[in-house]
């Protein structure tokens, strides 16, 4: 085992381990592309507060809703031009959300669509229908 | 509910996800205790909470996923029951009153204190056999180990008892607000024989989705308050950022200690506040 060095173990072997290392690498951008993208938003959205009211308080509450009417609701401000700080902010917690959502969207295509594995699909599919199930919660 | 300034609560969160990266236990064990201390409601603290650990996780995840370390075959087939305690968890908790969940989350800080005094005790080894149902899930994988200087292989074992184990692991993730890796770390390395790397790595993974599925039934009942989410997610992903830097710095003797301390004060702190009605 000791010929068998790190570098050389990294060596990809077949199309299927290179297709693995690619999907978790996919997966590694995804995590990483909404987190940041979510505190942008966030720091984005408390930069403005700051410049419009020389404070950072944000007292407003979110009615009980869920995810897709928070995205309507947001959405439908942004459209009649109400662009304002808690927009951001809003979008940097619906981004945050969202991205466990596409992380699990993403493993339901890799294990349907590269590794055909039916199993796993079932699993996959199972865990995507019940979070979807969960942000429709009223 | 009254809400503390941000100037209190980002110093506050920025210190729950450093420490929390340190230990290895997640920022929620921290910040929800010291949310309460600020005036937060425990319910409102809880839901804060379960989002900021979305994204600790995820962007902890990131990293390790890129490594080839997390095994996506364990992490999918545990998701599937964490995020159905998870669920069953938030719902326990949107029904209960403050008390009892002062005194479950002094519970799981004494658990997580028992866990860290008796960590590092144990070795892992990777010579046990494959039951049928682990065989037929395929839950197996082998990692780069950089310290090694080597590829390791290995076979899981006993998925039928880590799978309900991880339920449960959810439910307490859902009910309080925190990630409870150290729970399904825990399981992963002790009843599903993972090597520690792909266990902890693995368990990151499954918190991210888990605390989705949380936050969702806290964001169904109102209680989750952008004013408070902004300063928590910005604190806790930037401490934990840190953390995860000084950790290589730091011994693990002298952080363990310091960890002990503070669960150990929280803990009795939490449990005296549900006794006596917060």
């Amino acid at each position: 085992m000791t010929a068998n060095t790190l570098s050389s173990s990294r060596t990809v072997e077949s199309a299927q381990e290179w297709r693995q290392l690619e999907m978790d690498a996919l997966v590694g951008y995804i995590l990483l592309g909404g987190v940041l993208l979510s505190m942008a938003l966030i720091v984005a959205g408390l930069f403005w507060k700051y410049l419009q009211t020389g404070g950072v308080r944000l007292e407003y509450e979110l009615a009980g809703m869920n995810l897709f009417q928070f995205v309507v609701s947001e959405i439908h401000l942004a459209a009649l031009g109400q662009i304002r700080p808690r927009l951001l902010i809003n979008m940097g917690i619906v981004v945050l959300m969202l991205t466990p959502f596409f992380r699990v969207l993403a493993s339901v295509v890799y294990f349907l669509v590269v590794l055909k594995n039916w199993k796993y699909t079932t699993f996959t599919l199972f865990v995507l229908l019940v979070l979807t199930g969960s942000l429709f919660l009223r | 509910m009254a809400m503390p300034p941000f100037h209190l609560v980002l110093p506050v969160a920025l210190l729950a996800g450093f420490v929390g990266a340190m230990s290895g236990m997640g920022g929620g064990i921290i910040l929800i205790p010291a949310l309460t201390l600020l005036g937060v409601d425990i319910k409102h603290a809880i839901a804060i909470s379960i989002l900021s650990v979305i994204a600790t996780s995820s962007g902890s995840a990131s990293a390790y996923v890129r490594d080839h370390i997390t095994n996506l075959k364990v992490g999918m087939f545990l998701e599937m029951f964490t995020i159905v305690g998870a669920l069953a968890g938030a719902a326990i908790t949107l029904a209960s009153s403050p008390r009892p969940l002062y005194i479950a989350f002094g519970g799981v800080l004494l658990g997580s204190w028992l866990a860290l005094l008796l960590a590092g005790h144990k070795s892992w080894e990777s010579a046990a056999p494959q039951d049928g149902i682990t065989r037929w899930l395929e839950l197996e994988g082998s990692y780069p180990d950089q310290a090694l200087g080597r590829t390791v292989h290995y076979k899981a074992r006993r998925a039928y008892l880590g799978a309900p184990l991880m339920f449960g692991a959810g439910i307490i993730a859902g009910l309080l607000g925190i990630g409870a890796g150290a729970v399904k770390v825990l399981i992963h390395d002790l009843v599903m024989g993972l090597p520690p790397k792909v266990s902890t790595t693995t368990s990151n993974l499954i918190i991210g989705v888990t605390a989705l599925a949380g936050t969702s039934v806290y964001l169904a009942a109102g209680l989750i308050y952008p004013g408070l989410a902004a300063p928590v997610i910005l604190g806790v992903v930037l401490g934990a950022f840190l953390g995860t830097r000084l950790l290589v710095r730091l011994s693990n003797q002298a952080v363990r200690s310091f960890f002990l301390l503070i669960l150990a004060v929280l803990a009795i702190e939490m449990i005296v506040r549900g006794i006596r009605g917060a």
